[in-house]
């Protein structure tokens, strides 16, 4: 795969951005930020309908059979435009953890439901600040124990779970009818999160040992893949407003954006904007090669940093309407810090990423 | 294999088939003049291999291939740590600069065949005490006399100077006209009378720039390469020429490798530095940030080798990489504790730790200051406006000092 889009790559991009920016409006979204539990239905249809849900996953199950290059394009857009709910990237955690560890059955179950977006994945791994969190009992084909926080959970339907059996790591596919969700009261309410607390729930063996939490971080690197163009395209939407705004605002006679403290402000912006978008699209060309994990780390960490840092900068160069609940900057100043979080924080991806240089390094 | 490939590994067995005569083992402890010798005769050894002027005319001495051979040839050399400084600016602008704008073919393709072998070196006379960021404030004064023209005033920061048989250079001949508007641009012999190059000590301790006085010096208008108060479109011909080089996320510094490896060699707290979250947090802040200057690289060559303009981002490589480099240097020496206070001025930039950290300064500076660079990015990419500038629209010589 190349660092070059093809033509149907980029019409993928043009498409996906045409429909959001015509469907999807910020002030839909600001309403979702004070009721937790609730997110903007239409986004979540138009990804159904626009075979989003489908993109990266085989056609033997209802996919298109695309990957992570055409999926990193539509997050992207999606980043820009917000989206309004996280089942996107959840579902698809889930549904590559079973398509790579599960079997034919459970294959059959799942993959075509996540694939059509008639059924929500979502992974939970994490427990409070241990990404790969295996506190969860699973003992006899059956779960017992409370997942907190987990992304999408409220509205899932099947889970992808880090669990321990008898202290060994496991991962489980459990479908979520029975188990009790709890939905947080987060600052960015329309990503659903939730407590998932599982009692005596069945669910399904995928791996066990080592395997497993290899397995974990492999996920994780593949849905921060995704995750990284969204955050990417998040920032680059931060950059534009902060232009566009030091382009018109005046203040002492001129433009802002003709104080250099501003204008190199955004200079930089736009630095972190494209190294991150070099980072993301790099590593989508890389799965299946030995230094996927490597590639995803870095690139996670830097669309990391980049969309904080565009969102912090991009409200200070708004001055007071930047921090006014209607223009909406604080929309993405939530979901920067939910993105980051969500997979895992820096702590844990600069880690992984160390460990996989100290072994190259002589 | 791609042509480009066979290409590269040619280059490569070339390049390793010299090493030991020219490469960085080859240079250490050589006096600063025996350098400079050896990196004549490298840069013959590599024309009379085919690898000089790759992009450049074949009737010019020349390859008559394309930037993509040339930034994957200086790609591959610049890891051998070849002797190629002493002509990088020489052959980077002022010889391309002639090629373009001097009239007399014959002469011009003298001067290149010379270059391109190492026997001639060219300087770049642009900068002067009162102009740097701003170069349209120099005050180098080029007076009508006779046919020709007189040159009066000084040059500063000329990198190689000493060394050059030539520069082209920028001087000022209406100072009643706004200041970018009364410039022209001229070649210059250095070794004509009243030229007087005088080198300028730097921070790391060598001098290869230089301040250059001219006193009096007469030069034929058939040296003129640009029309009479036309000099600023072609100084600034000059500084795009090289648009595309080859590019280092490391900052021209030790490559993140290193600094892995001495975190690993050296203890915080009784335990290896790589297990202490300080430092992993800055390798893998730094290592994410070089991987996208490297992705942003490889996307250009590809776009390239397609047939397009490759992105305006491949201008952030300097920004950024010299200020990881600087910062990382500190860091590097802070890991060697007492260790870390031995200098040996000497030592390349690129695999030691304290010579990398006392030249950074210079990577922000020459080339494009990061706040000038910041301008560009401002102004050329996003559409921001220009910065406040009292000395718009104003004759030269009604500038307050
Ligand atoms: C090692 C080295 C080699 C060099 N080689 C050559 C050479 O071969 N030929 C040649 O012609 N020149 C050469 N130069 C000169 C180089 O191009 C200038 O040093 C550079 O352009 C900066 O100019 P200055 O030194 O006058 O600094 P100044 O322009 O005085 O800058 C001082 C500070 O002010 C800032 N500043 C200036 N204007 C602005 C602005 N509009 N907005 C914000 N900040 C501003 C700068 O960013 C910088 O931080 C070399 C310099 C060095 C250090």
């Amino acid at each position: 795969m190349s660092l070059l889009y093809d033509e149907g790559q980029l019409a993928i991009a043009t498409e996906s951005r045409r429909v959001l920016e015509a469907r999807i409006m910020p002030d839909a979204l600001l309403p979702l930020l004070e009721q937790s539990g609730q997110y903007h239905a239409p986004y979540w249809e138009t990804a159904k309908e626009q075979g989003w849900t489908a993109l990266a996953l085989p056609e033997a199950y209802g996919g298109l059979d695309l990957g992570l290059v055409e999926l990193g394009l539509i997050a992207f857009q999606i980043g820009r435009s917000l989206a309004g709910a996280p089942f996107l990237t959840s579902s698809f955690g889930a549904a590559r953890a079973i398509l790579d560890l599960g079997d034919e059955g459970l294959k059959n179950d799942w993959l075509p439901k996540l694939a059509s977006g008639e059924s929500i994945g979502a992974v939970a791994f994490a427990e409070g600040q241990s990404v790969l969190g295996t506190s969860v009992r699973f003992a006899d084909g059956k779960l017992t124990g409370t997942k907190p926080g987990v992304s999408g959970g409220l509205h899932a339907d099947v889970a992808v779970v880090l669990a321990n059996d008898n202290g060994t790591p496991v991962i489980v596919v459990a479908a979520l009818d029975g188990v009790t969700k709890t939905a947080i009261n987060s600052f960015d309410n329309s990503r659903c999160v939730a407590d998932l607390t599982f009692a005596g729930t069945p669910a399904t063996e995928i791996a066990r040992g080592e395997d497993a939490l290899d397995a974990a971080r492999h996920v994780l690197a593949l849905q921060s893949v995704v995750t990284a163009h969204e955050q990417t395209g998040g920032a680059e939407a931060l950059l534009e407003r902060a232009r566009d705004y030091a382009n018109t605002r005046r203040a002492f006679g001129q433009v802002i954006g003709a104080f250099q403290s501003v204008k190199h402000r955004i200079a930089e912006m736009y630095g972190l904007v494209e190294l991150a978008r070099a980072g993301a699209l790099h590593a989508a060309t890389r799965e299946g090669h030995p230094d996927f994990l490597k590639a995803a780390a870095a690139a996670r960490i830097q669309a990391t940093d980049s969309y904080d840092t565009c969102a912090r900068d991009c409200v200070q160069v708004h001055g007071g309407i930047g921090v006014t609940w209607e223009a909406g900057l604080h929309l993405h100043m939530r979901r920067a810090r939910t993105l980051a979080m969500e997979l895992g924080n820096l702590f844990f991806w600069e880690d992984v990423l160390v460990d996989c240089l100290e072994g190259e390094a002589a | 294999m791609s042509d480009l490939e066979t290409f590269r590994t040619r280059a490569r067995a070339w390049l390793e088939s010299v090493a030991p005569t020219y490469g960085k083992a080859a240079q250490t402890h050589l006096a600063y003049e025996e350098k400079l010798a050896l990196g004549r005769r490298y840069l013959k050894a590599r024309f009379d291999a085919g690898f000089a002027g790759i992009n450049w005319p074949v009737d010019m001495g020349g390859q008559g291939l394309t930037h993509i051979e040339k930034v994957t040839f200086e790609t591959e050399e610049m890891q051998f740590g070849m002797p190629t400084h002493f002509f990088g600016i020489s052959l980077g602008m002022p010889v391309p600069i002639i090629m373009k704008f001097c009239e007399d073919k014959a002469w011009v393709k003298e001067r290149v065949l010379k270059a391109l072998q190492g026997e001639e070196i060219w300087c770049q006379l642009f900068s002067e005490p009162a102009g740097g960021s701003d170069l349209a404030g120099l005050r180098m004064k080029a007076e009508q006399d006779g046919n020709g023209w007189k040159l009066n005033g000084q040059k500063l920061w000329t990198s190689y100077a000493q060394y050059s048989d030539y520069g082209v250079i920028v001087a000022r001949t209406d100072p009643t006209a706004q200041k970018h508007k009364g410039l022209t641009y001229f070649w210059v012999d250095m070794r004509a009378p009243g030229v007087e190059v005088r080198p300028v000590k730097l921070a790391g301790g060598d001098s290869h720039v230089n301040e250059v006085f001219f006193d009096d010096v007469k030069i034929d208008d058939s040296h003129r390469m640009s029309p009479v108060g036309g000099g600023f479109a072609v100084a600034m011909a000059t500084l795009m020429i090289e648009r595309y080089v080859a590019t280092d996320s490391g900052g021209f510094g030790p490559h993140l490798d290193l600094f892995v490896s001495l975190a690993k060699d050296v203890e915080i707290n009784g335990q290896p530095a790589i297990k202490d979250g300080r430092i992993r947090q800055q390798i893998a802040r730094n290592y994410a940030m070089r991987n996208g200057l490297d992705a942003i690289t490889a996307r250009a060559m590809l776009m390239m080798q397609a047939g397009m303009e490759p992105g305006p981002e491949g201008s952030l490589n300097k920004l950024v990489s010299v200020r990881s480099r600087q910062k990382l240097s500190e860091l590097a020496i802070d890991l060697q504790g007492t260790d870390g206070l031995h200098f040996d001025e000497h030592l390349s930039v690129k695999d030691n730790w304290q010579t990398s950290w006392i030249n950074a300064p210079t990577g922000r500076i020459a080339g494009g200051a990061d706040e000038m660079l910041l301008n560009t990015i401002a102004e050329k990419i996003l559409g921001l406006p220009q910065d406040h500038r009292p000395d718009k629209g104003v004759p030269f010589n009604e500038i307050p000092a």
